[in-house]
């Protein structure tokens, strides 16, 4: 097999530009003029920030409809949204956008927040890093990730996805890569087997790792 | 004295100084210039002091630079730093021109060294001007705000904002203190040395010492606020909270700060706090020295609770700190206490006295939630409060300003 080469990845966060939404109908307009990146941060990137990761929903726009605006069944609406189920992120503004119009069309009265509680818009530059590893075989996968930082097991399962081939994570892309008569197939189907989006990194370290050990096992 | 990085890495580990390292080879021989207004005290200085040398160990050639100054110019900047942060504080024409003179002398000393420089950071307003002053200048030039200016009083922004939009990139610590300027704004909040005085392991004897210094009594819970003697800290409030859970649990309270002997209106409200706490022997007001690190290390350490129970706050340190040493944290729901607490996972965010009340008397009634709560605040400023992280965002920005500012990713 070829080595997987094990990166490591930090973000640099920066203001996009973009002024902040003091209610729901500016957010609605700062959400449909930002770029990709923006929206790719506040669904995404939320993970390897340096804020505290919010059990409740996994994305900036949910959490803030929430704690902000107050409107829970907005932030229920939002935080299902699943950035990684659209083939792309035009497809996810437009469903963001989409139950944001619905909201809007149920409610009286435009939720805004107070001063000091507005939405900031902001985006990201990715910084990647050798970790300095190397994978040699798919056995030796699980015990790799056990040991990867959240910024390897975000970049290489999650941001992954955002790089061609679209959709797939590195791991999987690899083994696919390495396809030797099938034997690479029960890790590929238990990586596709995970609901990752709603795991923080360290959750999600410790489920790739339970499943694919437990695959070792089992041989 | 800052510890060499090597010894930083059983606290984040390998991959961590593997990133830094890696960023210095990049910006290795980079002319690297800070720019600030005093060598000792204050927030500012103390990141320098241990930036520097970390960034000259990673292979830059890094150095700090101060600006001297008069007491009219210190009067002026500090005006301007009050005006800032939103006081209606008029700025006399005259101070405009010490501000401008003062800045004008000063850069006849640094001009080589300015004009050399790869990437020059000025912190804080005072040095602005020098910028402008530097038309030879060849490097990339980075305005670092450690204030919040996002409700400055308007008259004195008005004439500084001219000057920041010269800059080619600004930081501020979060997006709730920026302005909009015509550049990239980078977001780098601060960080604490777990190595330093403030933050390193203590000795139990030590600790066990401060206790006995201030007559603690060791069985019984202790609320502890470390912060200035200032209105916005609330330590009014913080007395308010613990006789209302005084009525029901033993608590003791410790009120700990500095910074009130040379400033009015810290003396105002140490009197406040004193008239409030009356004879309680239970409530210990101390008014600490400015170098008294281990002792409010040690305090911290003592703590069952830590409280931050700000009305207006900028980043929050002392959360930061309280979380580091594993401590629950009850703070105000305010500034960057908001990225740090989250309620029932490092502590909870409170409104009122009332609303402190009822955190402590549920987390001292609920001592397995303090203790995961202790371990997850630990862990969450390890991985994003400590001084590897904010280093690495500044070599980051560097890279990204000296190549492209509008790159979404790059490798290293």
């Amino acid at each position: 097999m070829t080595p997987f080469e094990v990166k490591d990845c930090a973000l640099l966060a920066r203001m996009s530009g973009l002024p902040p939404a003091f209610n729901l109908r500016e957010l609605r307009e700062r959400v449909a003029a930002c770029s990709e990146n923006v929206l790719f941060h506040h669904y995404c990137e939320t993970t390897l920030r340096a804020t505290f990761d919010n059990p409740d929903y996994r994305n900036d726009f949910a959490v803030w409809s929430k704690l902000y605006l107050g409107d829970r069944v907005l932030a229920e609406r939002l935080g299902i949204l699943d950035p990684y189920s659209f083939p792309s992120l035009g497809e996810l503004r437009a469903a963001t956008l989409e139950v944001i119009d619905v909201r809007l069309g149920e409610l009286t009265m435009i939720p805004w927040a107070r001063p000091g509680d507005e939405f900031f818009f902001m985006e990201a530059t990715t910084v990647i890093f050798s970790a300095g590893i190397r994978i040699a075989h798919s056995s030796d996968l699980a015990d790799a990730i056990r040991k990867m930082t959240n910024g390897s097991v975000y970049f290489h399962f999650l941001e992954a996805r955002r790089r061609p081939p679209f959709g797939k994570d590195d791991f999987t892309s690899w083994l696919l890569e390495n396809e030797d008569g099938g034997r690479n197939r029960l890790y590929i189907e238990a990586l596709a087997s995970i609901d990752f989006y709603f795991h923080s990194l360290a959750d999600l370290r410790k489920e790739l790792a339970t499943l694919l050990s437990g695959l070792e096992e089992a041989k | 004295m800052t510890s060499p990085l090597a010894a930083y890495e059983g606290i984040v580990g390998p991959a961590v100084l593997r990133q830094l390292r890696q960023l210095g080879e990049k910006l290795s021989g980079t002319r690297v210039v800070h720019v600030n207004s005093t060598r000792e005290g204050g927030g500012v200085a103390e990141i320098l002091e241990w930036m520097t040398p970390i960034m000259r160990e990673l292979g830059l050639d890094a150095s700090w630079e101060v600006i001297d100054g008069n007491h009219r110019f210190f009067e002026t900047t500090k005006s301007m730093h009050n005006s800032l942060q939103g006081a209606n504080v008029a700025i006399p024409v005259k101070g405009w021109k010490t501000y401008e003179d003062v800045n004008a002398r000063n850069f006849k000393r640094l001009r080589p060294i300015l004009e050399g420089a790869d990437i020059v950071f000025i912190h804080d307003p005072q040095p602005a001007p020098l910028l402008r002053l530097c038309t030879r200048r060849k490097g990339k030039w980075i305005w670092r705000a450690h204030i919040d200016i996002s409700r400055p009083f308007r008259p004195v922004w008005k004439s500084l904002r001219p000057t920041m939009e010269g800059y080619d990139a600004s930081i501020f610590s979060m997006a709730e203190f920026a302005q909009p300027l015509p550049h990239p704004q980078f977001l780098v909040p601060p960080s604490i040395d777990p190595l330093s005085e403030k933050n390193r392991d203590l000795a139990p004897a030590e600790i066990d010492a401060v206790r006995t210094e201030y007559g603690l009594d060791p069985s019984r819970p202790l609320l502890v606020q470390i912060s200035r003697f200032d209105r916005f800290k609330d330590p009014v409030g913080v007395i308010d909270a613990y006789r209302m859970v005084r009525k029901v649990s033993p608590v003791q309270l410790v009120l700990a700060g500095g910074g009130a002997t040379d400033d009015p209106e810290g003396k105002a409200v140490l009197d406040d706090v004193l008239e409030a706490a009356g004879n309680d022997p239970d409530v210990h007001v101390l008014l600490l020295p400015p170098g008294a690190h281990r002792t409010i290390n040690a305090l911290q350490r003592l703590a069952t609770i830590i409280l931050q129970k700000s009305t207006k706050e900028g980043f929050g340190l002392t959360v930061t700190e309280g979380m580091w040493k594993g401590k629950p944290i009850i703070g105000g729901d305010v500034g960057g206490i908001r990225l740090q607490v989250l309620n029932h996972q490092t502590g909870f965010l409170v409104n009122t006295p009332e609303g402190a009340a009822h955190r402590i008397r549920y987390l001292l009634h609920h001592r397995d939630d303090m203790e995961r709560m202790g371990t997850t605040g630990r862990e969450f400023v390890r991985e994003h409060f400590l001084l590897t992280r904010h280093i690495r965002e500044y070599l980051t920005l560097m890279l990204v300003t000296l190549r492209d500012t509008k790159a979404n990713m790059i490798e290293v």
